[in-house]
């Protein structure tokens, strides 16, 4: 106990510095600011914002980073109330609610509402870090490479069981991406692999370099087959009445407290997430409610529970980032992405090597809300003028931003190109209705996967029962195969296709 | 399949005219089996004119066009013979790649496809794996119990091409939605505007390469108002040049090199 307190001390001192709290204020604005822009998903604003964290020393950067994500994640709250266009996944739910209470005129509670229940949630998420970020560490020490290989197909698998559509595709996806991932040089022999001797590829695909294409371009192709001019019933009522009700109030604190609770609990699972988190907890607000009828129709419950899920979730899976070093969804899998950029290797050396740095960074997670609470209700007035910027000054400068950015990682205009060629893969992937989120993890998982199965395979001599022998990983293996029968059965497939339904109803 | 449709009459109804699609979808996959020789004979010919060190069109041809000929005699020969003479790269990509995708597009014609969707998707995800699996078939296997460069890439490879079967053959025995319309413009000119900045900002610097490519990303939708769209572009441009090089001090050149010497 003495301990937690001690680490979170340490965090705040790192997390306070004038220098750290400015870098923090300004990823949580600038996350905000594209999040907020229409069709820009988190996944691509963490893409996008990435090489401006480049210069900085890595706690500054990460501190930024975490702040640019959960910036992104209520820029996509608020359109999702104010214009019913959910900037990404985690966020679709909101717009059930929460742009019927914005067309009564009730979109500054609803926003502030999101707000309070999303600062709860991360004020809980932070402690719950704190608390299991040790014991997980020492866990994470009794794993072999058997281990770890188990327990990153567990994750996939609860990636492939959470993803939405065709169990089947889903794990195409992450087959796909685990190839992609074998291109440049293998870890061992340094022998180069399918990189048809182009230097830029000797080192393998950059992580960034296809997110920002299977994301960022690729969503930009699409949002232009439906016309510049997307549809967008912007709600025009001046804002009023920030505060809510007493009423209002005391209607959400106990949703707020099972989102958060749901919220923390699906985090921590790896390949779950917020998405997951955010539809279960609506679902779960509809089912115990005394009257379901009124959701959909502007209930304040069915803004404070998801918004506050999706946020715990959004912070608690950093907890198997942080001590197994296993991004659990394609943003942490960014985060990993610019950690390495920065020399750190995730996993249970950092937490030892570098408290600072972790402990800073959940620090900053927990200032990082304040901050959003702070800054983001006075400017939803400003957000909302940036919603009328039309999509056709819009796309160009998305495009050319990434451009910048994908090239001020190497220098290189090759990764630049091959951008756009992912965007292609990508915009095709979303004409076949596959899911692009799985591929970006089994390409950040691909070479942890394969070295851990090269090392186990070599302890064991060769061996494959190693993984069902060492119980630990066979427990991990058996709630994977579990999981993967659970989902293809058909009565488990009709829930989960339910789940994913109620939003377009 | 075909009894269903006679005795559920209603449903013709909403069926697609599934031959001429097929012939289409065959014709693409035919190509798609002959895009990595296609391919390599296109940059070749480039190469004769930017003058890359590497095979000019001629060798290209010929080399692609006797192993596409006569690879299953030189499979043969090398079984029969035990020579040990290895199958060149051009022949192991027909033998990998190109056959079993031509066999892929002659499946195409025959069968009746009930989700193009996912038909489609999943030949395509056959073709990537086929390509994977040519282009590691030149790297180290297993030796011993251990792992050579490319045990790795050939189980990822086998694997996908047995997921990438799967969806297509989940698309030829149940229902599922059409293709989805592929639009050329917007791909097109965001593709021509990435491309054109990678080529454009080393020797012309941030400011002309990203106005350029602003514009040309412009011509995406028709919706654009020139006007407004020079005034973004120009401020855009500007805004970016500050903040990549001096505010976030990512090094980058700004200007055209021969205007800065």
């Amino acid at each position: 106990m003495a301990d937690l307190f001690h680490n979170l001390a340490l965090g705040f001192g790192v997390a306070v510095s004038p220098i750290n709290l400015l870098l923090c204020l300004i990823g949580a604005l600038v996350g905000t600011l594209v999040g907020v822009l229409p069709g820009i998903g988190t996944i691509a604003t963490v893409a996008m914002l990435l090489p401006i964290t480049f210069g900085l020393p890595p706690v500054g950067a990460l501190i930024m980073l975490a702040g640019i994500y959960y910036g992104a994640q209520y820029g996509g709250s608020t359109t999702s109330i104010l214009v019913n266009i959910p900037g990404e996944a985690t966020s679709v739910v909101t717009t059930l609610d929460g742009f019927q209470m914005a067309k009564q005129g009730r979109a500054g509670p609803a926003l502030a509402i999101a707000a309070i229940g999303s600062f709860f949630a991360g004020c809980v998420a932070t402690v719950l870090i704190a608390v299991l970020g040790a014991p997980l560490t020492k866990l994470a020490l009794a794993f072999g490479p058997a281990e770890y290989f188990s327990l990153m197909v567990l994750g996939l698998i609860f990636a492939v069981v959470l993803a939405k559509g065709s169990v089947l595709k889903a794990i195409a996806m992450i087959v796909f991406g685990l190839l992609l991932s074998m291109v440049g040089s293998d870890i061992e022999t340094g022998a180069s692999r399918m990189a048809f001797n182009i230097p830029e590829l000797a080192d393998g695909l950059g992580f960034a370099t296809v997110a920002m294409g299977v994301f960022g371009f690729a969503e930009i192709i699409r949002n232009l087959d439906a016309g510049a001019e997307m549809d967008r019933d912007l709600v025009q009522q001046k804002i009023t009445g920030l505060m809510p009700t007493k009423k209002d109030l005391i209607d959400s604190a106990p949703a707020i407290l099972r989102g958060t609770v749901l919220g923390s609990i699906l985090g921590i699972l790896p390949g779950g997430g917020a998405v997951i988190a955010s539809f279960a907890a609506y679902t779960l607000e509809k089912k115990i409610a005394k009257d379901p009828s009124r959701f959909g129709r502007g209930a304040i419950e069915g803004v404070a529970a998801p918004e506050s899920a999706n946020n715990a979730a959004a912070q608690t899976s950093f907890i198997p980032l942080l001590t197994l070093g296993i991004p659990p969804n394609a943003v942490m899998a960014l985060m990993v992405g610019a950690m390495t950029i920065h020399g750190i290797v995730p996993g249970p050396q950092v937490m030892q090597k570098q408290p600072d740095l972790v402990w800073g960074m959940i620090a900053s997670m927990w200032i990082g809300n304040l901050m959003l609470i702070i800054i983001n209700l006075p400017l939803v007035g400003i957000w909302v003028r940036l919603l009328r910027v039309p999509y056709r000054l819009m796309f160009p400068s998305i495009v050319v931003f990434c451009a910048i950015g994908i090239y001020s990682i190497n220098n290189a205009p090759v990764d630049v190109v091959l951008a756009g060629a992912f965007g292609l893969v990508g915009y095709w992937l979303i004409k076949h209705d596959f899911e692009p989120a799985p591929l970006l993890l089994g390409m950040v998982l691909g070479p942890l996967m394969e070295e851990n199965l090269r090392r186990a395979l070599l302890i064991s001599r060769g061996d494959w029962s190693v993984f069902l022998t060492r119980p630990l990983s066979a427990g991990l293996m058996a709630v994977a195969a579990a999981l993967l029968v659970l989902a293809v059965l058909p009565t488990l497939r009709r829930k989960r296709d339910e789940v994913f339904v109620e939003s377009e109803s | 399949m075909a009894e269903t449709t006679g005795e559920v009459p209603n449903r013709s109804a909403t069926e697609r005219a599934p031959a001429a699609r097929n012939n289409f979808g065959a014709l693409v996959i035919l190509v798609l089996a002959l895009a990595p020789q296609i391919i390599e004979l296109l940059t070749s010919c480039a190469g004769l004119i930017f003058n890359f060190s590497g095979r000019n069109p001629l060798q290209v041809l010929a080399g692609h066009g006797s192993a596409l000929l006569l690879a299953v005699a030189g499979l043969a020969t090398q079984s029969f013979g035990g020579g040990k003479a290895a199958l060149s790269s051009d022949t192991l990509l027909a033998l990998i790649y190109t056959y079993p995708m031509l066999a892929v597009a002659l499946f195409t014609l025959l069968v009746r496809l009930r989700a193009p969707q996912d038909y489609f998707g999943g030949v395509v995800l056959m073709a990537m794996a086929l390509f994977s699996l040519w282009a590691s078939s030149d790297l180290q296997g297993m030796h011993g119990f251990s792992f050579g460069a490319g045990t790795a890439p050939r189980m990822f490879g086998m694997l996908l091409l047995a997921l990438g079967a799967a969806v297509a053959i989940v698309g030829v025995v149940s229902d599922g939605p059409d293709l989805a319309i592929y639009h050329w413009r917007g791909p097109l000119f965001v593709m021509l505007a990435i491309v054109a900045f990678a080529v454009s900002i080393r020797p012309l610097g941030l400011v002309i390469s990203g106005l350029a490519s602003f514009l040309i990303s412009a011509l995406g939708t028709p919706e654009t108002r020139w006007v407004e769209t020079l005034i973004v572009g120009v401020c855009l441009t500007i805004g970016c040049a500050l903040l990549f090089p001096y505010v976030l001090g990512l090094p980058m050149p700004l200007f055209p090199r021969f205007l800065v010497q």
